[in-house]
């Protein structure tokens, strides 16, 4: 049993080694890992990045983590043990990703993180991040004007572990509050999810039927929101999303929810992936770690300009 | 025997310790709460931080760096890289559009006291239209302030919001102690004398000026 139980384990061994042998001969590898890609615009930053990758001639392992700190750590392990020579990486949560970053780091995988902030520099080689205050303004200062600076209104939140959730609040509301006519009766997280912020626009809806707008933390949320109000008969309530999928543009195009704010995410990824290159080529880091990347205002004007998280011109 | 001794002797520690613990949460338990107290206070303050430097290093900045308006928007439109080396923050995040140090002097044409973003449109020139728009508060938009100072680098902060909460912080400061100041009634036709910064964005809209000294005139 026990003599069974060491071939085996040597087989399997033999296989492991095979495995990680394998790709010398190949081309180097970037593993792309990010959240689910139910949402487009996660699925568009591993398009983004995988394209690019092998424009530059690179393997690519496409990966994700749900969201899950756990998993994600099980994922750089498996980039680690594949032999990766650089991860794309779009975190599972701002603290939690220090340590799998770190884990990286130290078995000479660089990281290049992209869409969400981790909270320590030095530890990943780039982070290129959309300014996601800056977007929220934007946002926000639309959904003024169109409230006529007043009225009720909600705001559905990200997922809380995700700092973004938590910028974009602050900058709708750094907005938003100089405006002591508009007034906040509901603020609820619905984790970035369109059947939650359905169900959770339902019961809002239900508590407060003076309600005269929405903003959104992200579209898929604001998708869920718009649906639940019109099936309630109310699709005079204004909905401001954030970033720019072709769902909102398409809703925007039809007169249904009224602005998002677009996040060049597609462009950021293929960012990341040059940069992740020259290191790999060249061992040349990007001058500076942190990058912010601007966001653009879309309503009815622009929309017919943007497909898969880029603006035309 | 031995064994015992030893669980004798854990427990006795535990037992200890635990006394030491209490002990501590018993007599200083407001000690211990002001102690969590301190250790927020030595986490970022934006508010205090824009307080401490408006005077000392960003009022010289922009005096020093600031172009008249006329100049720096022509120059802007004509090459932005080379205003923005004149005018600009040459360490702006690559991705970002220029923001430019500015001199707003003219003459009131329109303003938007209604809007809690209120603006004076400025003629700069001379021909009876508006060249800059400048905000007065009290609600303001954008980080033109923050932007404008080559000092000032998102790779310094924890994360987008403590960056985020600094940006804020200018415009309050602006409006605290400069624009919360300046007359609201019968603007148009009088002059205006502004020192400030915009950021060059796209849209057809008037340039949006952030001042951070700001004089209006009397009524002619």
């Amino acid at each position: 049993m026990k003599f069974t139980r060491r071939m085996t384990l040597a087989a399997f061994a033999g296989v492991l080694a095979l495995g990680t042998a394998m790709p010398a001969y190949a081309a180097d590898l970037i593993a792309i890992i990010t959240p689910s890609h139910d949402n487009p615009f996660f699925k568009a930053e591993a398009v983004g990045a995988e394209a690019k990758a092998k424009e530059l001639g690179y393997d690519t392992l496409v990966l994700v983590h749900d969201d899950d700190a756990n998993k994600q750590s099980e994922l750089i392990d498996t980039a680690i043990g594949r032999g990766a020579k650089a991860i794309i990486l779009d975190n599972a949560g701002a603290d939690a990703t220090v340590a799998a970053v770190q884990k990286a780091k130290d078995a000479g995988v660089p990281s290049f993180l992209i869409d969400r902030e981790i909270n320590a520099t030095g530890v990943a080689v780039a982070q290129i991040v959309s300014n996601n205050y800056q977007g929220a303004q934007l946002g926000a200062q639309e959904f003024v004007k169109l409230m006529g600076e007043k009225g009720n209104y909600v705001e559905l939140v990200g997922k809380e572990s995700d700092t973004n959730a938590g910028i974009r609040s602050k900058g709708y509301h750094d907005v938003i509050d100089d405006y002591p006519d508009l007034k906040k009766v509901a603020q609820q997280s619905a984790n970035w999810s369109q059947t939650e912020a359905y169900s959770k626009m339902e019961s809002i809806l239900q508590a407060n039927p003076d309600i005269k707008g929405v903003i959104s933390g992200n579209d898929t949320m604001a998708m869920g929101a718009y649906a639940a109000l019109a099936a309630a008969g109310r699709k005079d309530v204004i909905v401001v999303g954030f970033d720019g999928s072709n769902d909102v543009r398409d809703s925007i195009k039809s007169g249904g929810i009224k602005a998002t704010v677009l996040q060049p995410a597609y462009a950021q990824a293929q960012m990341a992936v040059e940069q992740a290159s020259d290191y790999i080529k060249n061992k040349k880091s990007p001058e500076k770690e942190k990058q912010l990347m601007d966001c653009v205002l879309v309503n009815g004007d622009n929309a017919p300009k943007l497909e898969t998280f880029a603006l035309t011109n | 025997m031995p064994n015992k001794l030893t669980r004798l002797t854990l427990g006795l520690m535990l037992a200890a310790l635990a006394g030491i613990g209490l002990g501590a949460c018993k007599i200083l338990p407001t000690p211990s709460a002001q102690g969590g107290d301190s250790a927020n206070n030595s986490a970022f303050n934006p508010d205090g931080k824009v307080e401490e430097i408006w005077a000392s290093k960003v009022i010289p900045y922009l005096q020093q760096k600031a172009g008249p308006f006329a100049e720096v928007h022509a120059q802007a439109k004509a090459d932005q890289a080379a205003a923005g080396a004149k005018y600009g923050n040459p360490k702006k995040q690559a991705n970002s559009p220029w923001t430019f140090a500015v001199r707003v002097e003219g003459k009131i044409v329109a303003a938007n006291t209604q809007s809690r973003a209120g603006t004076i449109d400025v003629d700069v020139d001379g021909d009876g239209t508006a060249d800059a728009r400048v905000q007065i508060g009290p609600a303001m938009r954008g980080t033109a302030l923050r932007d404008s100072l080559d000092f000032v680098q998102f790779n310094d902060f924890t994360n987008q919001i403590d960056f985020a909460q600094f940006g804020k912080a200018f415009n309050a400061y602006a409006d605290k102690t400069v624009l919360s100041k300046l007359p609201r009634e019968a603007l148009e036709g009088r002059t205006a004398k502004v020192l400030g910064a915009y950021t060059i964005e796209s849209g057809q809209d008037l340039p949006l000026v952030t001042p951070a000294e700001a004089e209006i005139g009397p009524k002619p």
